[in-house]
């Protein structure tokens, strides 16, 4: 008996020493390791893809040009999205990481920048000094200036509806925020659900709600300096966004948090519901014989004496500072950046992408002008509210904004819950 | 006494042969690759604050005090405890009713049997999605309801704070009382059929034959199917994450999907660490109390 203890407490105790040692060797570090220097190893370029089955094809025919041109080799990974998305940061931080990887432009990238993960692209810029407009130059740079990041293109935003539909409910699209009532009214005074939104799975789109309200009521330098932590959820400015919002719940339909965006989209559809704000990335999954029939008009406006901001999420590439291969990997997003490789691209993208290089020629069908000219004419142009604020401020977001819309009443408690949740987040990384 | 010493004598001299060394050896390897090297990374990550990116910053214990101040970690923690009683339970009691009910060898038992064990071919996640749309706010229960005329009684089952879990508990069970059945049917076949007939010859009641005869003899089956259970309703992660994903606002999260989510979006690796290691100290707790009674229990019996 006596033994048998003397033996577990001898296991016990081994076990506590070795948790003691091991404990200070978990690589936590953030490790600012440099560019390789010298050629470059042998093998081929890794890019890992986060694009799905219905968007890989345009980037598959891109890196088949380049591997025929004969100035090395690249090899796709596709990963699934949201795996890649929550993969991103041990892929970068791993010991041999993949080389290239399609990304988000502005903070999601910066995130990485200022850790010294990223590539500095610089060079890259210069041989295309003049191909991107300013603003996305901005937002292809870390904290210090340096170019990480590497465009292929942007997409609108808008609310959607059928051309048919609104004829049949005797409204046109709305342009200012009471007009915009005025059409819900209608519509629901018709039997249909005015706003349809897909939330049970998709809780993130509620985020497009509060971005576009904040812009047409606080502008977008509120909206800036809210999402970096300058301002506060708390404050007077919020509130009044969510008061707009509360106007807009009775028109909403009132299963969204219990609805998949799927079942939206087919509600929205069959006339079920009337208008969907929704990114152009949305347009593929509207059947076929309805497409001719789609249409979207810019979010309204409702203060008119704050200047027009639109969202126009940017997507392209970014590159490992830790790859074995730099020159190769320069030479390939080089390649991305023209206007030749972005034409080809843009042509694989069914005509929800706005290449972001400004010589690529692309026929662009009546909803791609609409949202390139809405864009353009735009005074200050934002990525989406997770992309500026940072992936990980996204779920104290989607409580706040689907806990409002169950309890509008609440919305002092929301709005303390969201700042304390955000400022955590900022304290934690 | 003369006869025992040769005998510890070559007891103390024998040296096992090699390959029980690597029958030993290989498995403890592989276990300290794959469990306690990322176990005790995941205690020693609890300590730190890390957003998986930049250097971590050590913090001591203030991951395991923010727990308890966090209102997401506490509902997280009461839904785990009704996620054990509710699914626990009535896995447990269901189980063993069908069982019971589906021991005996008529004719077409078989089919019910298998009807009943039908869930389990499917993924939790195709399991997840067939209920989606069972909950869906025009789906089938929602029809149903209508058409009996109980308009009142529609909810958006997976969207309402007050519904969501319980719907996701029913989906869960539903694959798993099927599971439990099948233990207790083969702990059932396994009894000896005289014993039951002596008590029914001595005049017991069905009741009685169960509460007395049955279930002393199932003991070691229940014994696995509370394990079974409860290590179950802890790791249950699956179901919750392919049909609400711990929505609506939270109100469906269990500890182990607010692990995930603020391990993976939020990155707060260090504090995700610190929920992980409550799971583990719940789940040993749990398990070494009910070890250490079942063999106790064994002992006197």
């Amino acid at each position: 008996m006596t033994r048998k203890h003397t033996r577990w407490l001898g296991a016990v105790g081994s076990t506590v020493l070795a948790t003691a040692l091991l404990a200070g060797c978990v690589a936590t570090g953030g490790e600012a390791q440099g560019p390789k220097e010298g050629p470059d190893s042998d093998g081929p370029l890794i890019l890992q893809s986060r694009f799905t089955d219905a968007e890989k094809g345009g980037l598959e025919n891109l890196v088949k040009i380049f591997n025929d041109k004969g100035e090395g080799t690249v090899k796709i990974n596709s990963i699934p999205t949201s795996t890649f998305n929550q993969q991103l940061p041990s892929y970068l931080t791993s010991k041999n990481p993949p080389d290239v990887y399609t990304w988000y432009a502005g903070q999601a990238t910066r995130d990485f920048a200022d850790q010294n993960l990223l590539l500095n692209l610089d060079s890259v810029w210069d041989t295309h000094k003049g191909d991107f407009p300013e603003n996305l130059a901005k937002l292809s740079e870390d904290s210090k200036g340096t170019k990480v990041f590497i465009p292929t293109n942007n997409y609108w935003w808008g609310v959607y509806y059928f051309k048919s539909d609104f004829e049949k409910l005797g409204v046109t699209p709305p342009k200012s925020w009471d007009e915009f009532l005025a059409v819900s009214t209608k519509i629901k005074g018709e039997g249909v659900t005015p706003v349809t939104m897909g939330l049970s799975d998709n809780a993130w789109l509620a985020s497009a709600w509060f971005d576009y309200l904040d812009l047409r009521i606080n502008g977008a330098e509120f909206h800036q300096d809210l999402l970096a932590g300058k301002k506060s959820y708390d404050s007077p400015e919020v509130k009044k966004v969510f008061t707009a919002f509360g106007q807009v719940l009775p028109f909403m339909d009132p299963a969204t948090l219990g609805t998949t965006h799927n079942q939206a989209i087919s509600d929205f559809s069959q006339g079920k519901a009337a208008m969907y704000l929704l990114g152009a990335w949305a347009q593929p999954a509207i059947p076929a014989d309805k497409k001719n029939d789609l249409a979207f008009f810019q979010f309204p406006i409702i203060d008119p004496s704050v200047p027009i901001a639109e969202e126009a999420p940017t997507d392209g590439f970014i590159a490992s500072v830790k790859t074995t291969k730099p020159e190769l990997a320069k030479k390939f997003l080089d390649f991305i950046a023209s206007a030749e490789a972005q034409t080809e691209l843009a042509k694989g993208q069914d005509g929800t992408a706005l290449p972001a290089n400004l010589r690529a020629t692309v026929n662009l069908d009546a909803l791609a002008t609409q949202g390139k000219e809405m864009i353009q004419s735009a005074k200050a142009v934002t990525q989406f509210y997770n992309r500026d604020a940072g992936d990980a401020q996204q779920t104290p977001a989607d409580t706040a904004l689907t806990s409002f819309i169950a309890n509008p009443g609440n919305v002092d408690q929301i709005l303390k819950t969201w700042e304390d949740a955000a400022q955590k987040i900022r304290a934690n990384s | 006494m003369t006869t025992s010493t040769p005998v510890r004598e070559r007891r103390r001299i024998k040296v096992p042969p090699p390959l029980v060394f690597v029958l030993v050896l290989v498995p403890f390897l592989i276990e300290a690759v794959g469990v306690f090297w990322p176990a005790i990374q995941g205690i020693s990550l609890s300590f730190l604050r890390w957003n998986g990116i930049g250097p971590a910053t050590s913090v001591g214990v203030q991951n395991y005090t923010d727990l308890f101040s966090d209102p997401i970690f506490l509902t997280a923690l009461k839904n785990t405890a009704i996620w054990i009683v509710l699914f626990g339970g009535i896995s447990f009691v269901a189980g063993l009713g069908v069982a019971l009910l589906f021991q005996s060898e008529r004719r077409g038992v078989a089919i019910y049997r298998t009807a009943m064990f039908l869930p389990i071919v499917f993924s939790l996640v195709v399991t997840a999605l067939i209920w989606g749309a069972f909950f869906q706010p025009n789906g089938v229960l929602n029809n149903v309801l209508d058409a009996v005329g109980l308009h009142d009684w529609t909810r958006v089952w997976l969207g309402d704070p007050d519904t969501a879990l319980y719907a996701v508990i029913i989906a869960a069970l539903w694959r798993e009382i099927g599971y439990v059945m099948v233990l207790f049917i083969a702990g059932l076949k396994a009894l000896d059929p005289s014993v039951q007939e002596a008590a029914r010859v001595d005049g017991a009641s069905a009741w009685q034959r169960f509460r007395f005869v049955t279930l002393p003899q199932l003991r070691s089956v229940i014994m696995v199917v509370i394990s079974v259970l409860l290590i179950d309703s802890l790791r249950s992660f699956d179901i919750v994450w392919a049909m609400t994903g711990g929505g609506p606002f939270h109100s469906t999260e269990l500890l182990s999907t607010y692990m995930f989510s603020t391990a993976f979006s939020a990155h707060a690796l260090g504090y995700a660490s610190a929920i992980a290691v409550v799971i583990f100290v719940l789940a040993i707790a749990v398990i070494i109390s009910y070890l250490v009674r079942a063999l106790s229990e064994e002992k006197e019996s």
